[in-house]
C-alpha cells in the first residue's frame, strides 16, 4: 500500500510523489515505459526503479533535479486535485486527536469531498479499524472511489445524501457500522444528526465533530446536538500558522555612529585637501585663474581630482553597497522568524460533542 | 526496512467499560482532574465531595457521571450538561430570550436511590426548578444593581452549618435552595443569568464526577493542569499535529526522545495499539516515562515495543554493549537465591541492552520524533543519519528559538527537504445557542513543531537549473 505502511525501494507500479518544488508535488505511477517531464528536465521512470524512497535524481541532461517521495496523507493533502475545499492538516490532526481516533477506530465521514481527510483517517485507523465515507455528489463520489482503489485504501464509500437517507448501508458486514467517531463536513449537519443513533456504537462513548465555516451553522448544529442527547458540546477554531526562519543583521548603533564619524572625518579631510590644493595651485572657480589658458585650466582640473581624492573607507560595518547574503559569516546575525505572507485566518468552526454509552447493568 | 512480522503483533483493544486494573481520569465539576487506579477494595478521596469506593464505578461505561452518596457509595446519573461546564463565562450578555432547549431528562440508574429527587440539569428542568422555588425572572437586567456579596443574606457560617446538618446527597440541593431564597436580587436577573447562577452553584455543591477513559489527550490534560512543565507545555493541538506530520501509524518503527514524562510515548502507543517498535533515547541512566504507568498499556506490551537506550549507548554502541558471563546450570545451583535473582536480573539487562543496541544501529527509522530541552541544532547533526529516506523528522519545542536555529541549519543541509515551522492553537468558544462567542481567556503557550523529510542527495552533487547555469556550463567546457 503506497499511503499506509512503509516502503524502502521504488518498484514498477508504485505511486511516487515527485517533489519538484514546494508548490509542485506531482503524483506518478511508475511505468518503465514512461518519462516525467518537468520544468527542471526529463526524468525517465526507468531511472527511478530500484532507487530508495527519498532519493534525489538528476535529469537526463545531468542538471536539474527532483526528489522521489513515498506518498503520505499529509503530502497528498499538498498535491491532490481539489474537488472541494479541503480539510487542512492543523484541523484534521486536531479532530483525530480530540476524538481519540487510533488504530481500531470505526469512523464515519460525510462528505468525502476531496478525500484528503479520508486518506489521513484511513491511515490512522488501519489495520483494525474501518472508515465509512459518504458523498452525495455523483462525480465526486466516482472520482474518490477510483482514487481509493488506485491508492489501495480500505474505505467503505457510499454514494448517498446522508441528510435525507441516513447512514445505514447494506454493503458492509450486515450493516453493523458501530461507529465510535463521526466527522460531518456537510452544509447542514443538523439534518444528518438525527440519523446517527442507528449507526453508532451504543456500548461506548461516541465522539462527533461537525465542520462548518459559518457561525449560523454552528448555532443550528449545537441546537440539534442538544436535542439528540449529545453532551459536552464545545466549539473551537484552529489557528494553524507557519513560521519562516530568517536572519536579520545585528546592526549595532555604535557602528552606525562610528560610520557617521568616519563619513564626517573623510568629508573634512577632503575639504582640507582641496583648501591646500587651491592655496598651492589656484582654483579654477576663482577670479585669479580667469585668464589662464584652457590647457592650464584642464591640467589643474585633473590635478585637483587626483590630489584631493579621499580613499574609499575600509570601515563598512553593514556591507553597504555590496550584495550581502543573509547569514554571511563576515557579519553578525540574529536568528528570527516571521509568519508566511498570507495566513489562513479561518478554515471552519469545529463543533465537538460526545454521546455517553447506555449503561447496561 | 521496517517490515513488522504480523504474527508478533497483538492488537490492544480500547476498553469501553470501567474495569479493575484500569487507570481512569476523574473529572470533577470544578474542572479538577484526578487519575485513579481502579483496584479491588480501593477508594478515592474527592476532597470536599467526600470519599467513595471504586467498586461502585466498575462495569459502567467510560464517560459515565456519578454522584457521591453516603457510606462511600455512588449512583450513576445521566449528565446532560451542554457546553463545557468549565467554559461558561461569568456573566454573559443577558438576553430576554427564554427559549428553553430542553434536552434529555435526568435518569437515575441506581434502583436504590429512586427516592432521591433528581436535581434539575437541563434548561427546561432548571426553569421548572426555579418555578418550584417560586422565583421570578426579569426580562432584562435593568433593575439589577451589583452590590456584590451584599445581595446574599446567607453567610458562610450558615452554609457550613447547613452542610453539617443536612443529610447525604441532598446537601447540595438544600444549600442551593437556600442560596436562591436568600438572594435579594435573584428575581431581577434574567432567566439566562439565573440559569448560570444555578449552574455555578451546582458545580460547587453537587457532588458529581465523571469517569473518562485515560487516553493520551486526557493524560496530557491532566499533566497540563497539574504541572505543565512536565509535558514541556505541549498542547493537545500540537500533539495531534505532531502525530499526523510524523505519519504515526500501526506497525511503524520510531526513534524517539521524550521529555514529556512519557505522554508522547503514550500517544504513539495509542496510535499503534500493539504493533510496531519504539527506540527511546534518554540522557539519564533510565528514561523518565512515569506517565506510562497511568496509561492502559500492559507492561509486557511496553517491554515488547519499547527499546530504551541512553545517548551514550546510542551514539557509541560498540563500547556500550554489555558483556555478560553466563553461568552453567551447576554453577547456578550453587548460588544463593538472592544472588541467583541478581544474576537473572543482570542477564536480562544485558540481553535487553544488547538487543536495543542491535536494533538502534540498524537505523532507517520510519520517523524521528523529538520533544527535548537538549539543544536541537547539534542533536540533529547526530540523529539525521538514523532516519530512513522520505521519512519525517518532527521536533517539538515549547520555544520557537531553538527550532529557528535548527530550521536554518536544515535549510543548508542536503539531507533535509521541506523544513517547516508550525504553530497550532485551538481557540475555544462559549458554546450556547444564540450566545456563541470566543472565550475571554484561553491557555497560552502550547509549543511549536519543526517538521522536515529525510532525503538522499545525489552523491556527486547537482547543478540546479536557474541563474548562472549557462555560464557555468560554458566555463566547464
Amino acid at each position: 500500500m503506497p499511503f499506509i505502511g512503509y516502503k524502502t525501494l521504488i518498484e514498477e507500479g508504485d505511486i511516487v510523489l515527485a517533489f519538484i518544488g514546494r508548490d509542485a508535488i506531482k503524483p506518478i505511477r511508475i511505468n518503465s515505459e514512461e518519462t516525467l517531464n518537468t520544468r527542471y528536465g526529463v526524468f525517465p521512470h526507468k531511472s527511478m526503479i530500484g532507487k530508495r524512497y527519498g532519493s534525489q535524481i538528476t535529469s537526463m541532461k545531468g542538471y536539474g533535479f527532483i526528489h522521489l517521495l513515498q506518498p503520505t496523507p499529509e503530502l497528498w493533502t499538498l498535491s491532490l486535485p481539489h474537488r472541494t475545499q479541503i480539510v487542512y492538516t492543523p484541523d484534521s490532526s486536531y479532530i483525530t486527536q480530540r476524538l481519540g481516533i487510533t488504530n481500531g477506530s470505526r469512523v464515519i465521514e460525510a462528505g468525502t469531498g476531496s478525500a484528503s481527510f479520508s486518506h489521513s483517517l484511513a491511515r490512522t485507523v488501519h489495520p483494525h479499524g474501518q472508515l465509512f465515507t459518504y458523498e452525495f455528489h455523483e462525480s465526486r463520489f466516482l472520482e474518490a472511489k477510483k482514487e481509493f482503489e488506485e491508492h489501495d485504501i480500505d474505505v467503505v464509500i457510499n454514494h448517498r445524501d446522508v441528510c435525507k437517507n441516513g447512514f445505514e448501508i447494506t454493503n458492509y458486514d450486515g450493516g453493523y457500522l458501530n461507529a465510535d467517531s463521526i466527522f460531518l463536513d456537510l452544509p447542514a449537519p443538523w439534518e444528518a444528526i438525527p440519523h446517527l443513533p442507528k449507526v453508532i456504537n451504543k456500548n461506548e462513548k461516541v465522539g462527533i465533530c461537525c465542520f462548518s465555516p459559518c457561525i449560523e451553522q454552528v448555532d443550528k448544529t449545537v441546537k440539534a446536538l442538544i436535542e439528540h442527547g449529545w453532551t459536552s458540546i464545545e466549539m473551537v477554531e484552529i489557528q494553524g500558522r507557519r513560521w519562516e526562519a530568517r536572519q536579520s543583521m545585528k546592526r549595532d548603533v555604535d557602528d552606525a555612529i562610528l560610520r557617521l564619524k568616519d563619513v564626517k572625518r573623510r568629508k573634512l579631510e577632503g575639504i582640507e585637501r582641496k583648501r591646500k590644493f587651491y592655496a598651492d595651485n589656484g582654483d579654477n572657480n576663482s577670479k585669479e585663474t580667469e585668464n589662464d589658458s584652457n590647457d592650464v585650466r584642464e591640467k589643474r582640473k585633473l590635478d585637483e581630482k587626483e590630489q584631493t581624492k579621499v580613499e574609499k573607507t575600509e570601515f563598512n560595518p553593514f556591507g553597504r553597497g555590496m550584495r550581502v547574503l543573509e547569514g554571511d559569516p563576515k557579519y553578525n546575525w540574529l536568528k528570527v522568524s516571521k509568519n508566511e505572507a498570507e495566513l489562513k485566518s479561518h478554515t471552519s468552526y469545529l463543533t465537538f460533542a460526545f454521546k455517553e454509552a447506555v449503561a447496561n447493568l | 526496512m521496517s517490515e513488522i512480522k504480523q504474527d508478533q503483533d497483538q492488537f490492544i483493544v480500547k476498553p469501553t467499560l470501567i474495569q479493575y486494573g484500569h487507570h481512569v481520569l476523574i473529572k470533577l465539576p470544578s474542572s479538577g482532574l484526578k487519575v485513579a487506579h481502579v483496584t479491588e477494595g480501593g477508594s478515592i478521596n474527592l476532597g470536599k465531595f467526600g470519599t467513595f469506593d471504586l467498586s461502585g464505578i466498575v462495569g459502567f461505561p467510560f464517560g459515565q457521571t456519578f454522584e457521591v452518596l453516603d457510606e462511600r457509595k455512588v449512583r450513576a446519573v445521566k449528565s446532560t450538561t451542554y457546553g463545557n461546564v468549565d467554559t461558561l463565562e461569568p456573566e454573559d450578555i443577558p438576553t430576554a430570550d427564554a427559549n428553553a432547549d430542553a434536552a434529555a431528562s435526568d435518569v437515575v440508574m441506581d434502583e436504590t436511590s429512586k427516592e432521591n429527587t433528581p436535581e434539575p440539569k437541563t434548561l427546561g428542568e432548571k426553569i421548572d426548578y426555579l418555578k418550584r422555588l417560586d422565583v421570578k425572572s426579569s426580562e432584562t437586567n435593568r433593575d439589577l444593581l451589583d452590590i456584590g456579596a451584599g445581595s446574599q443574606a446567607l453567610t458562610m457560617e450558615e452554609i457550613e452549618t447547613l452542610k453539617k446538618t443536612s443529610k447525604g446527597a441532598n446537601i447540595g440541593e438544600a444549600i442551593i435552595d437556600k442560596l436562591i431564597k436568600s438572594h435579594a436580587n435573584f428575581n431581577k436577573k434574567t432567566i439566562h443569568s439565573q440559569e448560570k447562577y444555578l449552574k455555578r452553584k451546582q458545580q460547587k455543591f453537587l457532588r458529581r464526577f465523571t469517569v473518562e477513559y485515560l487516553g493520551s489527550s486526557q493524560l496530557l490534560q491532566y499533566y497540563l493542569e497539574k504541572e505543565a512543565s512536565k509535558v514541556l507545555d505541549m498542547s493537545e493541538e500540537t500533539l495531534g499535529l505532531l502525530l499526523s506530520l510524523g505519519n504515526i501509524q500501526s506497525g511503524g518503527r520510531y526513534l524517539v526522545i521524550d521529555e514529556t514524562s512519557g505522554v508522547l510515548i503514550a500517544a504513539l502507543l495509542e496510535r499503534m495499539r500493539g504493533s510496531g517498535e519504539i527506540v527511546l533515547l534518554h540522557e539519564n541512566e533510565h528514561p523518565n516515562i512515569s506517565a506510562l504507568d497511568h496509561s492502559n498499556f500492559p507492561i509486557e506490551i511496553r517491554q515488547k515495543m519499547i527499546d530504551s537506550l541512553n545517548l551514550l549507548q546510542f551514539f557509541e554502541p560498540e563500547s556500550e554493549r554489555v558483556e555478560f558471563q553466563e553461568y552453567s546450570t551447576e554453577e547456578l545451583k550453587e548460588l544463593k537465591s538472592n544472588k541467583r535473582t541478581h544474576y537473572h536480573r543482570r542477564k536480562q539487562n544485558a540481553i535487553d541492552t544488547n538487543k536495543a543496541i542491535d536494533n538502534a544501529i540498524k537505523g532507517d527509522f520510519d520517523a524521528l520524533i523529538v520533544a527535548t530541552t537538549l539543544y536541537t541544532p547539534t542533536l540533529m547533526k547526530r540523529l539525521i543519519e538514523s532516519v530512513g529516506g522520505s521519512r519525517p523528522i518532527i521536533i517539538y519545542s515549547q520555544f520557537k528559538e531553538p527550532l529557528i536555529e535548527t530550521q536554518l541549519d536544515f535549510m543548508n543541509d542536503l539531507r533535509i527537504l521541506t523544513p517547516a515551522l508550525h504553530e497550532s492553537k485551538a481557540r475555544p468558544y462559549q458554546t450556547i445557542p444564540g450566545r456563541l462567542h470566543p472565550m475571554m481567556t484561553m491557555r497560552g503557550g502550547g509549543g511549536y513543531l519543526l517538521s522536515a523529510l529525510r532525503v538522499y542527495p545525489v552523491e556527486e552533487g547537482v547543478t540546479a537549473v536557474g541563474r548562472g547555469l549557462k555560464k557555468k556550463q560554458k566555463f566547464e567546457k
